[in-house]
């Protein structure tokens, strides 16, 4: 009796529950958005900003009631997603990292009427979009600076692993050192985690051991920045104001990003009904610079550190465009030159040759997105292994 | 950039880096020289680590983080005694359940704790004349913690004991043959208590160091591993203390210079030479006759009951 009445009960709840699941999202009705994290928020690093963004937006709109699971393997995105909408009825399913594509393409098309958000993926649906805000054109603004700070003409880059992104960065970081610096060269080395502080560590002193006194990274902790620090050397924030709080006299910039500004108009336009279900299926946010995706600072407003603009002013490079200028001034109209609704200026701006001596970008062009994403080179000044390297 | 370079920055890495391995390793042979095997090193490293730093934070004092540290880890390291020596539960399960318990109650504890620098970490320490040497004078003398001469101190010190003293042989005795060992008037539950307390309270400093003098920072999951090293530099050191701080200043020199080769050699084989490297020595050294003198404690893993064999 008793098993077969828990039976009827766990019945009803299953098909409430599916009548729920079915239900799609009312423009104008309160909205409840599940978000999956691959990390702890407390990494301070990609998940920390995710969900900092997360909470801005649920400040902002009234409408708005987030949920979200942190530290999800890669291969657990579909079970958490039947979790958010099944049992918390999720309207919008956000997924944050690149492992969690397939799961959530599937369960795109496993419930059609729920609106889904992947970020730095390429795979879309009609309920499920894709956006990414990238750094690269930051990079190339720290490594302006880099290149003006160096003494020994070597800069370290510490990479978390050698995949297009990644490289990416590293390419704009090198022809930003290339542009004021042509003897300067960015070294790299790996660690093949995303968050290993000890790897961070050995990695900073094996390239200070190799010469190195100016330091970029992506790795999800302030590690890099504080052992720079400790050997009196400056480096460049990856995630903003946490990690200039480790060392604010040798934090010079860095890469910031805000997600909160494609969530707020993402889900706003959910809200108003301009995205529904069914019209995602070319909707891919790569926002940059002009859009406000991302910022080039060393703490929230403070894009160089004042400690360093003298010498920064006092370095001068000659441009074809603007003369004899200051890379001071240089990296201000840079960062003016991409944050204008219509760049003007691109890092990867051709003619550009790989360190193989290959023309990777022709005289007067810029790169794609799509050559942007998939970029696998070395820029010329860069030293160092470069797994995936093309022949 | 000379030769002399590489050896000091090399040598002087690996007493950094290598400490903490050391530390936690020294634990563990006690423990699995006592009979038991603890595999929740990560969890009670990990829990040294976020008190070591809470610590030190509020109270501004790096140290009284390490002692607390010490003492989060040996209290922390009792749930494993009481489970497999009173309990005489299977060792690997409560030993997973301590990593699993240590490494989700530090995320725990540790919110908001992240993102903030330790203002007074761990001092280092230079010797004036010493470091003057030329070579070792910048690898030992220059800029090391004092953690790591403890280490290095404690680990022949240790030795000694194990080997050299009537508590070694007591503890060495409980981890062959507890049978025997009773019916001489050892108690076997004591010296195991005692030694996965040792055990603990090392994991503890191990972790601490790493919070308040290496890094120095908490992060959830910093440890990112490192507890399981320790559980097989164990077995690589033939569960011997001399041999254990050969072999973690082993893998730490290789862990250092697998990001300094990276210019020549392939980084992917470089992430996997530690590792290779550490098996390969063991097999090579556990072949013949020194498997017999040199194997695991012949009662590791089994629970004791007078009168049952």
């Amino acid at each position: 009796m008793k098993t077969r009445n828990i039976l009827l009960v766990g019945l009803c709840l299953l098909l409430v529950g599916a009548a729920a699941t079915a239900k799609e999202y009312v423009p104008g009705t309160p909205m409840k958005v599940g978000f999956i994290y691959v990390g702890p928020i407390g990494d301070l690093g990609w998940t920390f900003a995710h969900d900092e963004a997360r909470l801005i937006a649920e400040a902002e709109f009234p409408w708005l009631e987030t949920v979200y699971v942190e530290s999800v393997p890669e291969g657990q995105a579909g079970p958490t997603i039947d979790q958010l909408i099944q049992e918390l009825g999720c309207d919008v399913v956000i997924t944050t990292s690149f492992g969690f594509m397939e799961g959530t393409h599937d369960a795109a098309l496993r419930y059609p009427d729920k609106i889904f958000a992947h970020a730095s993926g390429f795979k879309r649906a009609p309920n499920m979009m894709t956006y990414m805000a990238d750094f690269y054109q930051v990079y190339y603004l720290n490594g302006l600076v880099a290149g003006a700070l160096t003494e020994t003409n070597k800069v370290g880059y510490i990479g978390a692993f050698p995949i297009p992104e990644v490289k990416r960065h590293i390419g704009a970081y090198a022809l930003g050192v290339q542009a004021v610096n042509p003897d300067a060269t960015v070294h790299v080395r790996w660690i093949y985690e995303w968050f290993n502080p000890s790897g961070a560590k050995e990695a900073t002193e094996a390239l200070i051991a190799d010469g190195c006194d100016v330091f970029a990274f992506t790795e999800d902790s302030p590690t890099v920045v504080q052992v720079a620090a400790e050997h009196g050397m400056v480096s460049f924030a990856h995630y903003g104001s946490q990690m200039y709080r480790f060392a604010p006299d040798y934090v010079v910039s860095g890469q910031a990003v805000r997600w909160e500004a494609i969530y707020l108009d993402f889900l706003e336009k959910v809200y108003a009904g301009e995205y529904t279900a069914h019209n995602l299926q070319n909707v891919d946010y790569w926002w940059l610079l002009s859009q406000g995706g991302v910022a080039a600072e060393a703490q929230p407003g403070v894009p160089i550190n004042p400690m360093y603009a003298d010498a920064l002013k006092a370095k001068t490079v000659q441009d074809p465009v603007f003369g004899e200028i200051s890379v001071y001034d240089l990296f201000f109209v840079r960062l003016q030159q991409f944050g204008e609704p219509g760049v003007t200026y691109d890092p990867f701006e051709g003619p550009i040759y790989d360190r193989k001596g290959i023309l990777r970008v022709p005289e007067g062009m810029w790169m794609s997105v799509d050559s942007l994403i998939t970029m696998e080179w070395a820029a010329g000044n860069v030293v160092g292994p470069w797994p995936g390297e093309p022949e | 950039m000379g030769w002399e370079s590489w050896v000091i920055t090399t040598f002087s890495r690996t007493l950094a880096y290598g400490t903490p391995l050391l530390l936690a390793t020294m634990g563990e042979i006690y423990a699995e020289r006592s009979g038991v095997l603890n595999l929740g090193v990560e969890g009670m490293m990990i829990l040294g680590a976020y008190s070591a730093f809470s610590v030190a934070y509020t109270t501004g004092n790096a140290w009284l983080g390490i002692l607390v540290a010490a003492g989060v880890g040996g209290a922390f390291s009792m749930i494993h005694a009481f489970a497999s020596i009173t309990l005489r539960a299977n060792q690997v399960v409560s030993g997973l359940a301590l990593t699993m318990l240590g490494l989700g109650l530090a995320g725990v504890l540790g919110r908001g704790w992240e993102g903030y620098p330790l203002m007074r970490p761990l001092s280092k320490v230079t010797v004036p004349v010493l470091e003057r040497i030329p070579i070792i004078g910048p690898i030992f003398f220059r800029g090391q913690n004092l953690l790591v001469y403890v280490a290095i101190g404690l680990s022949v010190l240790l030795w000694f004991v194990l080997f050299r003293t009537q508590i070694g042989v007591r503890i060495r005795a409980v981890g062959e043959d507890p049978a025997t060992a009773d019916s001489l008037g050892v108690s076997v539950a004591r010296v195991r208590y005692a030694c996965v307390f040792v055990g603990g309270v090392l994991a503890g400093v191990a972790g601490g160091y790493l919070s308040v003098a290496y890094r120095p920072a908490w992060t959830e999951g910093m440890t990112a591993g490192m507890g399981w090293i320790v559980i097989a530099l164990t077995i690589f050191a033939f569960w011997n203390p001399l041999l254990g701080m050969l072999g973690a200043y082993f893998f730490a020199a290789l862990y250092h210079l697998s990001f300094r080769l990276q210019t020549w050699v392939a980084p992917e084989l470089l992430k996997a030479m530690p590792y290779a490297l550490a098996i390969l020595v063991l097999v090579v050294v556990s072949r013949g006759t020194l498997q017999k003198r040199m194997g695991a404690p012949a009662a590791l893993t089994l629970p004791y009951t007078r009168g049952e064999e």
